[in-house]
């Protein structure tokens, strides 16, 4: 049997910070002269225990708070589990932000090249990406004008042309789906379903169930840092809708 | 299929290729939006040490320098300042990057060590500033040692080291106080007149406890073999020696605070 793509066992996340935020050492050393610096503890995953096999997708819903971006950010390996395992098999790219890194001041063309180099590309490689690119952004008028005279739907748009070019074993999304106009948000969804179909898995946090149901086979359905329901996504979707309701 | 890891370590190849970004953005947004562009690079040092030449030339006798003012003044402005603006803008690099390194999976030691580089450029173009100012110097009397040139180059190495390991430590220190950066630059102008800039250590005529405490300065250190090596003479033994100790020191502090609080420092941005 092929090895699961991604595998996380026990996966707990323990934060441990101060009850207010002291961002100064002036205040640091006057609380802590008086004995003020309190910790407070959250315990945002409790155990949990998940597998990807290649090809299959997952998506992750649950309530605001529920610690999906948490495990997303811990599957990405950006954070790392108080306690836990977390293996990750073949080539993986975050998406936890559209154009995360983007600098204002520079151009398109320059920011693909650096928003590349973020992902882990060099500049030949992105070289050939590049008209792909521009192509699916459909920015190439504006490619030379620097990123500060960009609406927000253009900039959304060329940080997701970048993002799907990149074609990952494993594409990590939380919540960026929802970009640009209804034409593009079209031809979005579409180049998802394309990449699906070349074999990309996605993992997928999103409060659009129809999103869900379309891209992904199996779903999770977070609750208080806990698996609450996982299986078929049809079902733990009915699931998490039935236990919307009831509130 | 490929050997199973854990969260995909990064490769030190995806780092280079980040670094590389960011210097070369570093470099040509730093005079983005004025006439001369690149030039200040080259300008900024110039003019500074013409102030400070044209101030403290009156001020302070010129006795116990036997390099020309100008270029001692220079010299000694330059190599702080590599210092100084690699600290001040590495320490922020950690915090200002929060998207990258909250979003991204992308070594967090990059922007402070990106920072260091740019500096390193920006020292390579005040170099020529120097130059400038010792060509027009020739006919007082300076001479140009080309050995002098070839000694440069193990020096640079220990203050590039020094320079990042402050940097580095800088930039964790900040992320958990934010005012770190308002001690620092008081601490910076006084260590700046600690410095033998624009006056030499000989002249003040200090006691020998004084005389002491300023060679505990690193500074005073990596300026004396920089000035060594442009005028000619080969720098003792010790003083390479100092150079590279205390950059190794500083290294090896700013690398084990980072790799110390490394995993705590994104819950603090």
């Amino acid at each position: 049997m092929e090895e699961p793509l991604i595998e996380a066992k026990e996966v707990r996340m323990k934060f441990r910070l101060p009850a207010e935020r002291i961002d100064n050492l002036k205040e640091y050393v006057i609380k802590r002269f008086h004995r003020r610096v309190q910790y407070v503890e959250y315990e945002v995953l409790k155990g949990v225990t998940l597998e990807v096999k290649r090809g299959e997708s997952l998506g992750l819903i649950g309530r605001n708070g529920a610690g999906k971006s948490t495990l997303l950010r811990i599957l990405a390996g950006i954070i790392e589990p108080t306690s836990g395992r977390v293996v990750t098999r073949g080539s993986m790219v975050p998406l936890l932000k559209l154009g995360a890194g983007f600098d204002m001041d520079a151009t398109g063309r320059e920011n693909v090249y650096l928003n590349g180099a973020m992902l882990g590309f060099t500049h030949r490689e992105m070289r050939d990406r590049y008209e792909n690119i521009v192509a699916f952004s459909e920015l190439n008028k504006f490619m030379d004008t620097p990123l500060k005279n960009y609406s927000q739907g253009m900039l959304s748009r060329l940080g997701f042309a970048i993002a799907v070019d990149v074609r990952p074993d494993i594409l990590l999304i939380d919540e960026i789906l929802a970009v640009g106009d209804a034409p593009f948000r079209k031809k979005c969804a579409e180049k998802l379903g394309e990449l699906k179909l070349s074999g990309t898995t996605f993992i997928i946090v999103s409060h659009s169930n129809e999103q869900i149901r379309r891209l992904c086979e199996k779903t999770i359905y977070l609750k208080e840092g806990a698996v609450a329901e996982s299986g078929e996504t049809e079902r733990v979707v009915a699931r998490y809708e039935e236990d919307c309701k009831g509130l | 299929m490929k050997k199973g890891t854990k969260a995909n370590p990064l490769t030190m190849r995806k780092a280079a290729v980040i670094l590389g970004c960011l210097v070369k953005k570093n470099v040509k947004t730093q005079y983005r939006r004025s006439a001369l562009g690149i030039c200040w690079t080259v300008l900024n040092p110039l003019l500074n040490m013409l102030v400070m030449a044209f101030v403290f030339s009156r001020l302070f006798g010129r006795s116990g320098i036997t390099l020309d003012y100008p270029v001692y003044v220079l010299s000694g402005n330059i190599v702080f300042g590599f210092m100084r603006t690699a600290t001040t803008t590495a320490m922020p690099g950690l915090v200002g990057n929060y998207d990258l390194i909250t979003k991204t999976r992308t070594p967090y030691f990059v922007f402070p060590l990106g920072q260091v580089i740019t500096s390193l450029v920006n020292f390579a173009f005040s170099l020529v500033a120097l130059l400038t100012v010792m060509i027009i110097r020739i006919p007082a009397g300076v001479k140009f040692y080309w050995s002098g040139l070839l000694v440069l180059f193990p020096w640079l190495p220990s203050m590039f080291l020094f320079c990042l390991g402050l940097s580095l430590f800088l930039s964790v220190v900040y992320v958990r106080f934010r005012d770190i950066k308002h001690i620092y630059n008081v601490f910076l102008t006084l260590w700046m007149y600690l410095t033998p800039i624009f006056y030499s250590v000989e002249i003040l005529h200090l006691p020998d406890k004084y005389a002491l405490i300023m060679k505990l300065n690193p500074m005073y250190h990596y300026l004396l073999y920089f000035r060594n090596a442009i005028s000619g003479v080969l720098p003792s033994w010790q003083t390479t020696l100092i150079c590279y100790v205390v950059g190794c020191a500083a290294f090896g502090v700013g690398m084990l605070l980072y790799k110390v609080t490394k995993k705590k420092l994104i819950f603090y941005m």
